[in-house]
């Protein structure tokens, strides 16, 4: 996508998209209640969805268009819609407990991760005028946004959210930043992710259905 | 020619399909051999196919074999294959005690298939993002295996794993994103650009920033998966808890599998920042594994534990192998990770038909395994001298020439370091091993396997490691010396 400007229409909006990506992972980190994390993570998706439609329409690329179909379908409604039903009402979560960190504290270290992204990639040594310029600092703060959750909540549905965070931050790279990506990659990274959340599903319900589900938040204890 | 490898990597899907069909552990089991051997047979063949130094590879290079990738394949497929052997004896048994259920025993050998298929595949080929997909592939894979056997643990142990590998994988995918980018400048198809065989060839001419990046999220990404420490908190757990011919196939190849993809990647920064960089980081994360792991051997309860984390600390003298760098370093760590692979699944295997026979993996509720299990007992204890680097055997040399490259790349503190954490792995392993093999034997403790089939097929891939082993240590076949030459010369 070495065409795609940072100026132009297609640009501008990508950008705008990319920065609203980065709320709703802020969003995600800043709160506590389950529901909202599908929420958020839902919504996501559906503009990571919009991201890659907008690539496909610059780029007349097809396979991009099935990708941001996928994305829609799959991450934006499938996924969520799976875990509420399955993860959020069958153990009747409500709260998060399992923070580690208190939520005004995490949000801090997030924006720290930001800041972090920024200075780590440096966007003045990458090409000139090029939408990568925005977009590649934007998808590192996701990710390490992502992590950062991951780190923080001790809840295993919370570290599922995370880690779905981090992927869609690695695929709004993928996506805009190198639309050129070989199809058979992003669709076996997309098979990957199913197939990844399909099992941790299977091994939260299995944990639970053993233990009290708020022993999901409790870290395992090291036997010696 | 493009058959070879594919048919090499789907040959173990053969035992999958016998799973799908059939609930009955024999059956299955003897179905997942026969694709193991057929695997490894063709990996052969495809070696000797590339030993001339002409790569097998399909357009856009989703499938590439060249001397590098032929010996991760034979290194994998070897694995796989000892695995095999001790699946069948190991969850024959299980199955006759009632201990796994029909369809644990179905999900199993389906696994076992999937898992050994994407772990070939990922060592032949040549794409970077095919490559982590596969590496992903076989992690969720493996995932299934480790809470087989029903434990509350083994279900924590495999959440840990699955939820810290898939982590580390996303950082190996954002590491390639940036070698990606690192590369957009170049001329050539798309498909080309996120191959290694182009970004080696194209190496100086791409952005040195965005390779420095890529590198070290590839490392720490694809470290995770083979456990370099501060990264392989998860690797105890879940080696511990699968069913032992899966820890073996864990132990003994996926860790390998990790290891090559960052062999890659170091190939490609040697290219474009020269060898001081990887080598620096190298040495870093493979010394503190070494250490990590020497340390967390002493007096281990659980010997699959003690196992596990030498593991840990055998990627780490890979590492240090690959950081020392030269024709003499690069040799080396290949080799080990040859040596290491055969041991280790040597040792889990013998691993197996411990805890089938005594019920329990606590080392001080094992005792003159050598009395009651002669050949069992007598194998831990080869195998653990093995492993722990004693001559005759193959670890020795891989790691006396190690050394030596230490030696020749002027690090003489480094090696004395070296020298020191391998002592005292040799106490911490051999203190807990012996104990094991020797001392008082227990009246009740007999054979658990029953009829000649089992007892062979759990015998068989001991008797085979160790004389690999020993072989090994005395003698490196022509081939295989060509084979690691032209591998050393892919990444300097």
């Amino acid at each position: 996508m070495q065409h795609l400007t940072l100026a132009s229409p297609a640009g501008v909006f990508l950008s705008l998209d990319a920065v609203l990506i980065l709320l709703t992972a802020f969003a995600c980190l800043g709160s506590k209640l389950f529901d909202r994390y599908l929420t958020y993570y839902g919504l996501q998706s559906v503009l990571l969805a919009a991201a890659a439609a907008t690539a496909a329409l610059v780029t007349r690329d097809d396979a991009l268009w099935l990708l941001a179909g996928l994305t829609l379908g799959l991450k934006g409604i499938a996924i969520p819609l799976a875990a509420r039903r399955l993860l959020v009402r069958r153990l009747q979560l409500k709260r998060d407990a399992g923070l580690a960190l208190g939520l005004s504290t995490s949000l801090i270290l997030g924006a720290g991760l930001c800041a972090f992204a920024y200075l780590v990639i440096g966007p003045q040594n990458l090409a000139h005028g090029l939408i990568s310029r925005s977009i590649i600092p934007l998808s590192t703060a996701v990710l390490l946004l992502g992590a950062l959750m991951m780190v923080v909540r001790r809840h295993m549905v919370a570290q599922l959210i995370g880690w779905l965070i981090m992927e869609n931050g690695v695929f709004l790279g993928a996506i805009t930043l190198t639309a050129s990506f070989p199809f058979i990659v992003e669709a076996g990274i997309f098979f990957d992710l199913i197939a990844g959340f399909l099992i941790m599903l299977a091994m939260t319900t299995g944990i639970a259905e053993r233990i009290s589900s708020a022993s999901l938040a409790r870290p395992r204890r090291e036997p010696s | 020619m493009i058959a070879l490898p594919i048919l090499a990597a789907a040959a173990p899907l053969l035992g999958s399909l016998a799973g799908l069909v059939t609930a009955r552990a024999r059956l299955a089991g003897v179905a997942t051999i026969v694709g193991a051997l057929l695997g490894l047979l063709l990996a052969v063949v495809t070696a000797v196919v590339v030993i001339p130094g002409v790569p097998i590879a399909s357009s856009g290079s989703f499938v590439y074999v060249d001397g590098l990738g032929a010996f991760f394949a034979i290194t994998v497929a070897i694995v796989v294959f000892l695995a095999s052997l001790g699946s069948f004896s190991y969850v024959a048994t299980e199955q006759r005690r009632g201990e796994l259920s029909g369809r644990r025993i179905r999900v199993y050998f389906v696994v076992f298939g999937l898992f050994a298929t994407a772990m070939m595949g990922a060592v032949e080929t040549a794409n970077l993002g095919l490559l982590f997909i596969l590496v992903e592939a076989a992690t969720l894979a493996s995932v299934v295996m480790v809470p087989i056997e029903g434990r509350t643990a083994g279900l924590e142990a495999g959440w840990k794993y699955v939820i810290i590998s898939s982590l580390g994988i996303t950082i190996a995918l954002a590491g390639t994103l940036f070698i990606f980018y690192a590369a957009t400048g170049l001329v050539g198809s798309p498909d080309q650009h996120l191959t290694w065989a182009y970004l080696v060839a194209h190496a100086r001419s791409l952005s040195p920033v965005g390779v420095r990046l890529g590198f070290l999220l590839a490392v720490v990404g694809y470290g995770t998966k083979v456990g370099l420490a501060p990264m392989h908190t998860w690797l105890p757990d879940a080696h511990s808890e699968a069913p032992s011919p899966a820890s073996a196939m864990l132990s003994g190849a996926l860790l390998n599998v990790g290891m090559y993809a960052i062999i890659r990647f170091v190939a490609i920064a040697n290219g474009r920042l020269g060898p001081a960089y990887a080598s620096h980081v190298l040495l870093i994360f493979g010394f503190l594994s070494i250490a990590v792991g020497a340390f967390f051997m002493i007096h281990r309860r659980d010997f699959k534990r003690l196992f596990a984390y030498s593991s840990v600390e055998h990627m780490g003298i890979i590492a240090v192998g690959l950081g020392f760098g030269g024709v003499l370093g690069l040799y080396g760590a290949l080799l080990h990770t040859l040596n290491h692979s055969i041991g280790k699944a040597v040792l889990f295997l013998t691993g197996g038909t411990l805890v089938l026979a005594y019920g329990t993996r606590r080392t001080d509720r094992i005792g003159g395994a050598l009395t009651s299990l002669p050949l069992t007992g007598g194998a831990l204890l080869i195998g653990s001298l093995a492993i722990v680097g004693s001559p005759p055997f193959g670890l020795f040399l891989s790691e006396f020439v190690i050394l030596r490259a230490g030696l020749a790349a002027a690090y003489p503190a480094l090696v004395g370091l070296f020298l020191l954490l391998l002592v005292m792995v040799f106490v911490g392993f051999m203190y807990t091993t012996s104990r094991m093999a020797v001392g008082q034997p227990r009246a009740e403790v007999v054979s658990p396997y029953q009829g000649r089939l089992e007892r062979w097929s759990a015998a068989a891939p001991l008797l085979l490691g160790l004389c690999g082993l020993l072989l090994l240590g005395l003698w490196i076949p022509g081939w295989l010396n060509s084979l690691l030459l032209h591998s050393v010369a892919l990444i300097r």
